[in-house]
C-alpha cells in the first residue's frame, strides 16, 4: 500500500473553443479503491481520462499524482500508468505477441517473453497464434489492450469502458481482475455507464452534459 | 543510455515490420522516384544535355527526384501513429527522445533504401559520371541524413492538422531548399573533381545537419506531448 499512487483533482475543466465539455470537476482516486466516473454519452468522461493521464491539458484546474506526499514525474507516471481507451488502439500489422514485446521494450521491461506470454494467456489469447490484430474480433483486441495495460503491473489503471465488446466469460474475468487489483493496493479509474461496471467502484464522479 | 537505444530501436523495428507489411511509404517513395527516373531518363536521355552542362543539370535533376520522392513518403512516420489512433499509447509508453530517435532511424533506412536504389540506377541511365566517388557517396550520406532530420521533425508537427499533405510540403521546403543548393553545388563538384568545392559542401551539409539535429532533439519533447 505504502506505493500506492493518489490522483487527486479540483477545479477541472475542459473547453474547446467555445465549446464547453465540462467545469469544475473535484476528485480523487486513492489506491485500493475504484474511482467511476459516469456521465451520457458526450459528457466528457474520456476528455477527463486523458487529462488524468496526461494526454490533454485541462483549461482550467489543479490534477496531482502524487506517492505520498511526493509528486511523481513524467518519467516515472509513464511507467506507474495503464491505460485502457477505446481511443487508444494497438498495431494492427502485429500479431498480439509482437505487440506486447513492443510496449515491453519502449518500457524498459528487458527479457520479457515469458511475462508477454502470461499477460496474453491471461486474458484467454494465445500466445502461439500469428495472426495480425487487423484479423481480430472487437473482442479479442479488447483483450488485448487490456493484455498491454496489465503488461508492466502499473499501479495506476485507468479504464474507460473497458468491458465494450466483452463477451460474458470476459466481463466476469475482468471484474474479477479489476477488483483483485483494487484489493491488491492498484489506483483504479473507471469511466463507464454499465450498471455492473459501476457497482466496482467505492467512490464516483458523476459529469453532467 | 543503452535502455533509451534499446526503446529507440524498438521504436524503429516495429514501423520497419509494419511498413514492410503494408509497403504504404515505400510505394510512395518508390514510385514517384522511379516515375520521375523513367520519365527524365526517356525524355532528356543521358545525350541531349551539352557535355559541359552535365554535371550541373544531372545533379539538379538527381536531387529533384530525391528531394520530391522523400516528400512523397517521409511523412507517414508519424501520420500513420496520429490515423490509426496509435499515437496516444506510444505517447504514454515510450518516451519522447526514443520515439523520436525511432522515428528519424526509420526515416534514414527508408531514405538510403531509396538512394541506393535510385542513384546507381540514375547514375547509369544518364550517363552521370562522378570523378570523386567517395566524396559523393559522403554527400549522399550526409545529405540523406539531413533530409532524414528535417523531414521527421516537420512530420512531427503536422501529424495533427487536419491538411497534413499540404503543411508537409509547405513547412518542408524552406528548411530543404538551402540543403538541396548545397548537395547540388557538392555533386556537381564530385563530377566534376572540384575537391575545394566538395570540401565546403561537406562541410556547410555536417553543419545544417547538426543544427537540425540539436533542434529536433529540443523541439520534439515539445511537439510530441503537446
Amino acid at each position: 500500500m505504502t506505493d500506492g499512487i493518489r490522483i487527486s483533482f479540483s477545479d477541472v475543466a475542459k473547453r474547446y473553443d467555445l465549446r464547453v465539455i465540462f467545469k469544475a470537476i473535484s476528485g480523487e482516486a486513492v489506491p485500493g479503491e475504484v474511482l467511476v466516473i459516469t456521465g451520457s454519452n458526450g459528457s466528457g468522461k474520456s476528455t477527463l481520462l486523458s487529462i488524468l493521464c496526461g494526454l490533454l491539458r485541462p483549461t482550467r484546474g489543479d490534477i496531482r499524482h502524487l506517492r505520498g506526499e511526493t509528486e511523481i514525474g513524467r518519467e516515472d507516471w509513464r511507467m506507474d500508468l495503464g491505460v485502457v481507451a477505446p481511443s487508444m488502439a494497438v498495431y494492427e500489422e502485429l500479431d498480439a505477441m509482437e505487440n506486447l514485446r513492443f510496449f515491453a521494450r519502449v518500457r524498459g521491461l528487458g527479457p520479457s517473453e515469458d511475462r508477454c506470454r502470461e499477460g496474453l494467456q491471461a486474458v484467454g489469447l494465445d500466445p502461439d497464434r500469428r495472426t495480425l490484430v487487423r484479423g481480430f474480433s472487437t473482442g479479442m483486441a479488447q483483450r488485448l489492450k487490456i493484455a498491454q495495460a496489465l503488461l508492466h503491473d502499473p499501479a495506476v489503471l485507468v479504464l474507460d469502458e473497458p468491458g465494450s465488446n466483452l463477451d460474458p466469460g470476459g466481463k466476469d474475468w475482468l471484474e474479477e481482475h479489476v477488483r483483485s487489483l483494487a484489493a491488491s493496493g492498484k489506483t483504479v479509474l473507471l469511466a463507464t455507464n454499465d450498471p455492473r461496471e459501476m457497482e466496482w467502484g467505492s467512490r464516483h464522479v458523476a459529469l453532467a452534459v | 543510455m543503452w535502455r533509451w537505444l534499446s526503446e529507440a530501436l524498438a521504436v524503429a523495428g516495429k514501423d520497419l515490420r509494419t511498413e514492410f507489411r503494408t509497403r504504404v511509404a515505400l510505394n510512395s517513395l518508390g514510385l514517384f522516384a522511379l516515375t520521375v527516373l523513367a520519365a527524365v531518363s526517356y525524355t532528356v536521355g543521358p545525350y541531349r544535355i551539352a557535355v559541359e552542362d552535365r554535371p550541373f543539370l544531372l545533379a539538379v535533376l538527381l536531387w529533384i527526384v530525391v528531394f520530391f520522392a522523400a516528400l512523397a513518403g517521409l511523412d507517414r512516420s508519424f501520420v500513420k501513429e496520429e490515423e490509426s489512433h496509435t499515437a496516444p499509447l506510444l505517447r504514454l509508453a515510450a518516451s519522447p527522445p526514443a520515439v523520436w530517435f525511432g522515428k528519424l532511424v526509420y526515416n534514414l533506412c527508408l531514405i538510403y533504401a531509396l538512394m541506393a536504389i535510385l542513384v546507381p540506377l540514375y547514375c547509369i541511365l544518364m550517363g552521370y559520371k562522378i570523378v570523386l566517388l567517395r566524396a559523393f557517396v559522403v554527400i549522399l550520406v550526409l545529405g540523406g541524413y539531413t533530409l532524414a532530420v528535417v523531414t521527421t521533425i516537420i512530420a512531427a508537427i503536422i501529424a495533427r492538422a487536419m491538411t497534413r499533405g499540404a503543411l508537409f510540403s509547405v513547412l518542408s521546403l524552406p528548411l530543404l531548399l538551402p540543403l538541396m543548393i548545397f548537395l547540388i553545388q557538392g555533386t556537381t563538384g564530385a563530377s566534376e573533381g572540384s575537391a575545394e568545392t566538395v570540401t565546403n559542401t561537406i562541410r556547410a551539409v555536417l553543419s545544417m545537419g547538426g543544427i537540425m539535429t540539436i533542434v529536433s532533439a529540443v523541439l520534439f519533447p515539445v511537439v510530441w506531448n503537446e
